[in-house]
């Protein structure tokens, strides 16, 4: 069953890894956040799934902390990109 | 156990590809954005290396307060710094960066395959501090004299970066330029979830003393809320001439000294515990040190004095 919760997380993984393509291409500051805060939630998803994979608890509180920091991420990214996040980058 | 292969594999590679990016790119916000993502897949690792102290770390300080400190430095680089230094510049900060990294490299390919440890004794003497968790042991009792150190640092930076301000401007508040504009939705997240994060931080606080967390983490998670407060415009950042914000910044290394030169007569030493209290004296300076930490770093993130008093 471990190795199962594991193999789950690299799965999850890989689909982060799909999203990653938007932060790293853009093209707009608003495609790279939204990727981002996708990044967001599937790396919290695979955190939670190597968590039951290792048996450990304390990563249920780093996963705890970064489902709560990226709801702050997100208002910072959306306040300060005013201009980058709605126009064209060059 | 093949899968956690698996794991370290994919988190090797995303690492790598992020890492080079928020190096290469030339778009600031790119490059933070970036850096943030970098962050998360930073933690995951350290969580598949059964390392979750350092995770929680990274996640406290890198998911929250520096993410918001890059984004504020980037706005302001956007409009003042738009020249790219010159290729021989460029040149000589690619060698040398070049060189620190393979210095690095060759340092960890040299360590020996038993690498030095002093855990054992860390956990032997775990039960004189009262503590469960050696890493918090470690930072409060073994090595609590660099932890207060580090306290000073976290002042020093502050001072520093208040130095920055104008004089006309000494003694107001910092121009977190951000909350100019507010709406519904930004208020009710704000409402909801401050709270909520602020009895997280002082779990992640508590709960230092047996599991991963401690002050740091926790006063980070804190900071992190008070500038989401900011954000929304349900608070403002302090006056930096207040009293009770001056008090309450070295409140974390004032408790620190007075114990410290209180082990004198209670212990024999400087810093030295108490027989038997240990935990309580802990426990105390933690909580000092929470409130400081958390306000130190809002304060750092904020900037400088920028209207006036």
């Amino acid at each position: 069953m471990r190795e199962f919760y594991l193999l789950a997380g690299v799965f999850i993984l890989l689909t982060v890894a799909v999203g990653l393509t938007r932060v790293l291409l853009g093209p707009r500051g608003a495609d790279r956040m939204m990727a981002a805060q996708l990044l967001g939630s599937g790396g919290i998803a695979a955190m939670l799934l190597t968590a039951a994979g290792l048996e450990s608890a304390a990563a249920l509180d780093v996963a705890l902390t970064f489902a709560l920091l990226a709801a702050v991420a997100a208002v910072a990214f959306t306040k300060s990109s005013g201009r980058a996040a709605r126009t064209e980058e060059d | 156990m093949n899968a956690v292969y698996g794991l370290f594999a994919g988190l090797s590679a995303l690492l790598l590809v992020v890492a080079g990016f928020a190096v290469v790119t030339r778009r600031h916000f790119a490059a933070v954005v970036g850096f943030t993502a970098f962050g998360l897949l930073l933690s995951l690792a350290w969580v598949a290396l059964a390392a979750p102290d350092v995770a929680l770390t990274e996640a406290a300080v890198g998911g929250g307060v520096t993410g918001v400190l890059l984004l504020s430095a980037s706005v302001q680089m956007r409009a003042k710094m738009e020249v790219l230094p010159s290729w021989g510049v460029r040149f000589i900060a690619a060698v040398l960066a070049a060189i620190v990294t393979a210095g690095l490299m060759l340092v960890v390919l040299m360590l020996p395959d038993e690498a030095p440890t002093l855990a054992p004794a860390a956990k032997e003497s775990l039960a004189f501090t009262g503590m469960g968790n050696p890493a918090t042991a470690v930072l409060m009792a073994y090595r609590a004299l660099d932890t207060m150190l580090e306290k000073v640092v976290l002042l020093l930076a502050l001072v520093a970066v208040w130095s920055l301000g104008r004089d006309h401007f000494w003694g107001g508040r910092p121009d977190f330029d951000f909350s100019t504009q507010t709406s519904g939705p930004l208020l009710l997240l704000a409402r909801v979830l401050v709270p909520v994060g602020v009895l997280v931080g002082i779990y992640l606080f508590w709960v230092g003393a047996d599991e991963p967390g401690g002050a740091f983490a926790g006063g980070a998670l804190i900071a992190a809320m008070g500038l989401l407060a900011f954000f929304a415009g349900v608070a403002r950042p302090p006056l930096v001439g207040s009293g009770w914000l001056r008090w309450a910044v070295v409140a974390g290394i004032a408790v620190f000294l007075i114990v410290g030169f209180g082990g004198f007569w209670g212990a024999g030493d400087f810093l030295a515990y108490p027989d038997g209290l240990a935990k309580p004296v802990i426990v105390v300076i933690e909580v000092a040190m929470t409130l400081s930490i958390a306000l130190t770093l809002v304060l750092l993130v904020v900037g400088p004095p920028g209207r006036r008093p």
